[in-house]
């Protein structure tokens, strides 16, 4: 039984308290913190066993339907919270506390959830390493040189030190995705329009969905059946079914799993292209029918996502200017255009003003149509490139590495901003096309975690969780690829 | 296409941020290359007209733009202060009367 299943079958059926739970998931984070990991930003003794007592106080009164019955679940800290500051691992939120509570937090406390931390990220969630913070950067729970991945790296540090059995993150080019791969636990990106957005600090809002990490996929699922729905608050969700509300394994005869070719390539990291191939041969042994496809625009994902992220950004950061949010720098003449522009100049770190400027750049006249306008245009094609896989090749997922590297060392890519968003090279095309997608842990390379990812079409999350269920049982995550 | 220190403070200009004298040369390096890296994509043939990505709209179809009727609680003679032929009657303004 997962870890999330077994808290709120204990908890829920009074064997234990949530209060207990919440006394071990204090110790299990005051221990992080004194091993220097720097996952979380904000966590309280005191708030904990606040929500515990109210989830005992509900069990007491016979209340039975609380599927995260004393749950500790983590929050990346660009989901607001009334309780806790929301920095969004930058200066210019710090101490700021949000008015209200984002939906997918109501829905898990509704759940009996406990919200134990917000954990640290990559300012705005701009980065792959969780080395862009205003506030340190991540440890690997494994080496502490090197990087857990980002930007949602705090989240997946604390699921994979054992701190917690799950934890939200945001995804909107593989923020997710890379960093369970990285740490060696399951990130399960939903549909665009699956889970409300209500409460998510904007980045990219074409692209942003809440997502969830967790040790195993059930653990992964049963979150991800909490939080999904329609929301009257974000337009943008879907009245779709729902994902199931736990996994079981699926039997694979018949199944159909496309291999993209385009995300082989020939200098692939032998460790990563040893866990696809551990993954394809238990796939097969499984009865799955394995075939490969083309998605022949992948090459362009990156340079796709690096337009049109940057400029949706620079357009839902512009509210950060002093005035109403945050910290306030006087300009040098005491106008208001300086109070801006110190404000702004002041409170965000390079990462996110160079993503500014790049979206302030395209987006500019002459240059709206050459960068902006044509990276529309090659999203389209990138979506008709999964559509076409689906549909003509028929396959009912696609399995691919999740990235192109294990985990690499603190400080390796911060020079080179282009070299480190080629680390989301295999991530950010589902998020481009709005698609399900999940990384699974496949395996090991000289003892760091490699994870494969499944994309499915929009809204087959349960096909794919219970695929991914089916091969979690035969694809141990600590056993050496190669 | 090569960026330059003027071309990063006209866009920190248009962006209202501070750009701190010291980082212009090394943003002004970072930018070219990030453009010259996203520039690939003129290299995809799109035509002009090619239609640009719409997020969520396989699941979410917008309905036909027609006009439908919104019935009111109440009609609007019930509320209006004068109310005549389907329109309602407010004072005349001053320059009008002057006119």
């Amino acid at each position: 039984m997962s870890a999330v299943a077994t808290i709120a079958n204990v908890v829920g059926s009074g064997r234990t308290t949530a209060a207990s739970a919440a006394r071990e998931v204090t110790r299990l984070l005051a221990e992080a913190d004194s091993r220097g990991l720097n996952a979380t930003l904000h966590w309280s003794a005191t708030n904990i066993a606040r929500e515990a007592g109210a989830v005992d106080d509900r069990i007491r009164t016979g209340e039975a339907n609380l599927p995260l019955a004393g749950v500790p679940v983590a929050l990346k800290d660009n989901i607001v919270t009334t309780d806790a500051p929301t920095t969004c691992g930058s200066r210019i939120l710090e101490r700021y506390v949000s008015p209200f509570e984002a939906t997918v937090v109501t829905r898990l406390r509704a759940a009996g959830a406990l919200i134990a931390a917000k954990t640290n990220l990559d300012e705005f969630a701009m980065g792959s390493s969780t080395e862009h913070s205003a506030f340190g950067r991540v440890r690997h729970p494994m080496d502490s040189d090197l990087v857990p991945g980002g930007s949602s790296g705090g989240s997946a540090a604390l699921v994979a030190a054992g701190v917690v059995p799950a934890a939200l993150g945001s995804e909107t080019g593989g923020s997710v995705l890379q960093p369970a791969s990285f740490c060696g636990v399951v990130g399960v990106k939903p549909t665009y329009g699956r889970v409300s957005r209500y409460g998510l600090v904007a980045f990219g809002s074409s692209l942003d969905c809440i997502s969830v990490f967790g040790r195993t996929v059930d653990d992964a699922a049963r979150i991800l059946a909490v939080i999904s729905g329609l929301d009257p608050y974000d337009a943008t969700t879907v009245d779709a079914p729902l994902p199931p509300a736990f996994v079981e394994a699926r039997p694979l005869a018949g199944l159909r799993v496309g291999l993209p070719r385009e995300y082989l390539p020939d200098d692939l990291h032998p460790g990563v292209r040893a866990g696809v191939d551990r993954a394809i041969a238990r796939l097969r042994d499984l009865g799955a029918t394995v075939v490969p496809v083309s998605l022949p625009h992948t090459a362009y994902a990156v340079p796709t996502y690096y337009v049109l992220a940057p400029a949706e950004a620079a357009s839902n950061l512009a509210r950060y200017d002093g005035a109403r949010y945050g910290s306030r720098q006087p300009g040098p003449d005491g106008d208001l255009r300086g109070l801006y522009r110190a404000t702004r100049g002041h409170g965000f770190g390079p990462e996110v003003r160079r993503r500014i400027l790049v979206g302030t750049y395209v987006l500019s006249a002459g240059y709206y149509n050459a960068y902006y306008r044509k990276a529309q245009q090659v999203r389209n094609l990138l979506a008709a490139d999964f559509t076409r896989a689906f549909r003509e090749d028929r396959v009912d997922l696609l399995l691919t590495p999740t990235t192109p590297t294990p985990a690499f060392r603190a400080g390796e890519k911060t020079s080179d901003p282009v070299a480190m968003y080629l680390a989301d090279i295999f991530v950010c095309g589902a998020s481009l096309a709005g698609l399900p997608a999940m990384s699974l842990p496949a395996g090991r390379s000289d003892g760091l975690p490699v994870g494969v990812q499944l994309i499915a079409p929009a809204f087959g999350e349960s096909q794919m969780l219970q695929v991914a269920a089916a091969l979690e049982q035969v694809l141990p995550g600590d056993e050496e690829t190669r | 296409m090569s960026i330059g220190s003027k071309d990063v403070l006209h866009v920190a200009g248009l962006a209202e941020l501070d750009v701190p004298a010291a980082e212009l040369q090394t943003l002004a390096e970072q930018m070219g290359r990030i453009v010259e890296y996203v520039a690939q994509l003129n290299a995809v043939p799109a035509g002009e007209q090619a239609a640009p990505f719409l997020v969520g709209s396989h699941a979410a179809p917008l309905r036909d733009d027609e006009v439908r009727p919104m019935p009111l609680a109440q009609g609007p003679e019930a509320i209006a202060p004068e109310f005549r032929d389907g329109f309602f009657l407010v004072p005349r303004l001053g320059t009008m009367e002057d006119e």
